[in-house]
């Protein structure tokens, strides 16, 4: 289990726990439970976006980590 | 400094996380169960175990069943821990640079704004309701190098790493190899041999036993000899022995088989030796003896032989041989396939009593072949020779001289006397009248002398003899033929006298005579009968040949050679006036004759069939005073019956000839140099010259009176340098061009070019047939083949009209 944290800029900051195995898709949801918006209105970024289908657990999170949200009108 | 930050972003961390405390706490089992992995000495902190984790994870497995799959696992890490040893590092930096980054961000934010999070229980009950898996939360694995607690790295030593695995393989391999031996130890193996073969003791005293023991068999069959002679059981002992050597194969069990061979292949004084042939096992069949290495010669001549590609198909070859025991063979159709139809027939011979077999009857087969061979006639004959024309020697000696008599000058003389006094009374019976009439029949001239004729017919002796009439010649002549094919193969062809020869020769040239009088005779007589006849015409037609032939003549139009080809020359003025016209005189007076009937004719009547040649005439003597009334108006006009130039000229001059200039092709003027253009710079100041102002004309000018109703109609024509009439707007354009003096450019050209070509070819296209002459070559190729149609199918090279068809 992991901690995401993601940040929208605009004064959003969630936490969501999360199993490693989960994917994208369903920490999407969670933050979506958590901020308000739909879920596949969100687009997670850092310098890169993630995509739906990838466990959070890969290599390119961390355990901890802190991902922004971006709310997007695609979807 | 870095790490007071990361303190406080730990004190931070660790206020607001308070879930992640079960974090913290998931992470000493993780840890524990690194060292229960004695194997991995190196965790490689967190992070590697992270890697090692989400590398196991990649392969799909979970954590949940790490402890199953931890030996997989652990491998698996190895492995993709000695391939990407740098990564982890690098990560952690990156990592802890970035967790320092977010950290503070976070601490900052979590400083400004609110970081919702929830608890497990609800974030589980959400998870629930999304359909989601509840969080496992032993499974945490969390990085041990945070900021909180940096622990050193175990290291990973990849060299004690292969170590053991090499280890591990190696007593895998031994236990295998155990096993196997296990299995296979009962068997004897090659290296274990009776020692008895390396030691010269041990054979020793083996063979001593060896014998020992024969020698103990002896004694015991001895012993039961004689106990079966005791019991009287030796004689049945001894049949039961002879059996067995009966039943032993010998020579005599040879008999009867075959062997494979010609027996020309064997030769004398050598050893071959024979095997049976491969049999299929559920085949039934005699047994076969064959030497492999002649089965295998035998199959290589053969090959050999069919290698040679000899012709499969002889066209000329007799469809019946003669084989060479003077049988017929018949040539069957497809002979070469025989063998792989039916199978092969080697050459065999069958062994005999004793298992021998000498090749007698094959030798006496021989024999027979060679005599009837000798005693064979061939029916083709001696071929052509040369015909010499001089006998050889040998024939010479057959050939015999023959003698020769004296001429008989004499009875030549006397013939030659004979035929002047045959001509006398040929002469007075000639002019009887009756020359051959159809009255007197055939060969017959009178009654009373027909007897005396058939006399002479059978006398068979026309030689000295004339004959009365003429017909009655051919049949003697006929006679004297059969007589004379009678002679000549009556005589011996070795006798030839001279004489006959001469007789023979003497007869023919008496026959040519005689026929030669007879059609002078004959020439006489009707030349004699010719002259009566025209006697007779010229009477007649001097008393009424107008009245009563004069339609007949009118109808019919005599052609005479001369008199066409003067009617053709026309009037020649100084005919006559030579004076050596006797011989035509006759000819021309008709011929005059005529001309004033049919002028006469033409004149009262009027028609155009008796006319026909005054008509003509009338023509030209038109023409020729044509000719002489143009001589009157100017002196230049030219005397037309000179010649055809002459007319032509003054036709032309008249303007009754429409004249065509034929514009020779002439080379088109180069549109970049404009030729100096014919024309000339008006220089009016010269008129000022004192002395051609005189000349100069200021009187009153009129236009001409006689020139009132003169309308020419000007007609201009432009051409271009083919030839071609030009349209209003080429002309223009070919003025324009030579005005500007520069033509077209590259392209306009081409184009014209090109429409000119295309107008060439529509004029050239035929109105009747494709622009490709398909309906001519069509026509061309039934012609050739003789159809009313064509057949499609086949290649086009079939289709050109040049094919040789029967």
């Amino acid at each position: 289990m992991i901690e995401v944290v993601c940040n929208d800029r605009l004064g959003k900051k969630v936490r969501v726990k999360c199993n490693t195995d989960d994917t994208i898709g369903d920490l999407k949801k969670l933050i979506a439970a958590q901020t308000g918006t739909r879920w596949n209105k969100i687009v997670l970024k850092k310098c890169f976006s993630l995509k739906d289908v990838c466990p959070v657990g890969t290599r390119f999170l961390r355990t901890t980590c802190l991902w922004e949200i971006m709310k997007s009108m695609m979807g | 400094m870095g790490s007071s930050k990361k303190h406080r972003g730990e004190k931070e961390a660790a206020g607001t996380t308070a879930a992640a405390g079960t974090g913290g706490a998931t992470e000493q089992p993780p840890r524990h169960r690194e060292h229960k992995k004695h194997k991995h000495r190196s965790s490689g902190g967190g992070s590697s175990g992270g890697e090692r984790r989400k590398r196991s994870r990649e392969r799909g497995g979970e954590r949940g069943s790490g402890r199953r799959g931890a030996e997989a696992e652990a491998r698996g890490g190895a492995h993709g821990r000695e391939r990407s040893q740098a990564e982890p590092s690098e990560r952690r930096v990156k990592r802890e640079k970035r967790d320092e980054g977010y950290e503070a961000a976070a601490s900052s934010k979590t400083s400004s704004g609110d970081a919702s999070s929830l608890s497990i229980e609800e974030t589980n009950k959400l998870r629930a309701k999304l359909g989601l898996k509840p969080l496992e939360v032993n499974a945490v694995k969390k990085e041990a190098g945070t900021k909180e607690e940096p622990v050193a790295a175990d290291v990973i030593n990849p060299m004690a790493l292969r170590q053991r695995e090499e280890l591990r393989e190696k007593l895998a391999a031994a236990k295998e190899k155990r096993l196997l031996n296990q299995k296979l130890g009962k068997i004897k193996t090659l290296g274990e041999d009776d020692p008895w073969l390396d030691d010269t003791a041990a054979w020793i005293e083996r063979s001593r036993q060896l014998q020992k023991e024969k020698d103990l068999a002896e004694k015991r069959a001895k012993l039961l000899e004689e106990m079966d002679q005791e019991f009287g059981v030796s004689t049945l002992v001894e049949e039961e022995f002879e059996q067995r050597r009966q039943d032993l194969y010998s020579a005599r069990d040879l008999q009867g088989l075959t062997v494979e061979h010609a027996i020309d292949s064997f030769r004398e004084g050598e050893t071959v030796v024979l095997t049976l042939k491969d049999k299929g096992v559920l085949q039934e069949g005699e047994d076969v003896l064959v030497n492999v290495n002649m089965v295998d010669k035998e199959r290589a001549d053969k090959n050999v032989e069919l290698r040679k590609k000899k012709p499969d198909y002889l066209p000329y070859a007799e469809d019946e041989s003669v084989d060479d025991l003077a049988q017929q063979k018949p040539r069957s159709i497809l002979a070469k396939y025989d063998e792989e139809l039916e199978g092969e027939r080697p050459h065999s011979f069958r062994l005999e009593q004793g298992g021998m077999a000498d090749g007698l009857r094959e030798r006496e087969l021989e024999e027979i072949r060679a005599k009837l061979r000798l005693q064979a006639q061939s029916l083709s004959s001696v071929g052509p020779r040369l015909a010499s024309e001089y006998l050889s020697p040998e024939e010479m000696v057959t050939f015999k001289k023959t003698k020769r008599r004296v001429k008989k000058i004499r009875k030549k003389e006397k013939e030659v006397v004979m035929r002047a006094d045959d001509l006398l009374p040929l002469g007075d019976q000639t002019q009887d009248g009756d020359f051959g009439s159809r009255l007197r029949g055939r060969g017959r001239r009178r009654v009373p002398e027909v007897e005396e004729e058939a006399l002479e017919d059978e006398e068979k002796d026309p030689v000295a003899q004339p004959p009365p009439s003429d017909d009655t010649r051919v049949e003697n002549m006929d006679i004297s033929d059969e007589e004379d094919g009678g002679a000549l193969p009556s005589g011996s062809p070795e006798v030839l006298e001279e004489d006959e020869a001469e007789l023979e020769l003497q007869k023919q040239l008496e026959k040519g005579r005689r026929l030669r009088q007879l059609q002078q005779l004959q020439q006489l007589r009707d030349s004699g009968e010719k002259v009566v006849e025209i006697v007779k015409k010229l009477e007649s037609r001097q008393r009424g040949w107008e009245e009563e032939e004069d339609p007949e003549r009118k109808g019919a139009i005599v052609f005479n050679a001369t008199s066409e080809f003067c009617r053709t020359l026309g009037e020649i003025p100084t005919y006559g006036l030579a004076g050596n016209r006797e011989e035509q005189e006759e000819l021309m007076d008709f011929e005059r004759d005529e001309e004033r009937s049919a002028n006469g004719g033409s004149e009262s009547d009027g028609e155009e069939n008796i006319g026909w040649s005054t008509v003509n005439l009338d023509e030209e003597k038109q023409q020729q005073d044509f000719s002489a009334s143009s001589t009157t108006i100017l002196d230049e006009e030219p005397i037309v019956n000179r010649g055809l130039a002459a007319a032509l000229l003054l036709c032309q001059n008249k303007g009754l000839l429409e004249t065509t200039v034929q514009k020779v092709a002439r080379v088109k003027a180069p549109n970049k140099s404009l030729p100096s253009a014919v024309y000339c710079i008006e220089d009016k100041m010269a008129i000022d010259d004192k002395y051609s102002r005189r000349e100069e004309y200021r009187g009153f000018t009129q236009d001409f009176k006689e020139k009132d109703g003169y309308k020419p109609d000007v007609k201009i024509e432009y051409v271009d340098e083919t030839g071609r009439k030009l349209t209003p707007k080429e002309a223009f354009r070919q003025l324009s061009h030579r005005f500007h003096g520069k033509g077209s450019g590259k392209m306009k050209t081409e184009r014209r070019m090109k429409k000119l070509d295309e107008e060439a070819l529509l004029k050239k296209m035929s109105s009747s047939d494709t622009p490709l002459g398909t309906v001519a070559l069509l026509q061309e190729k039934q012609k050739a083949q003789k159809t009313p149609y064509i057949v499609l199918s086949g290649s086009g090279k079939s289709m050109n009209a040049n094919t040789i068809t029967k």
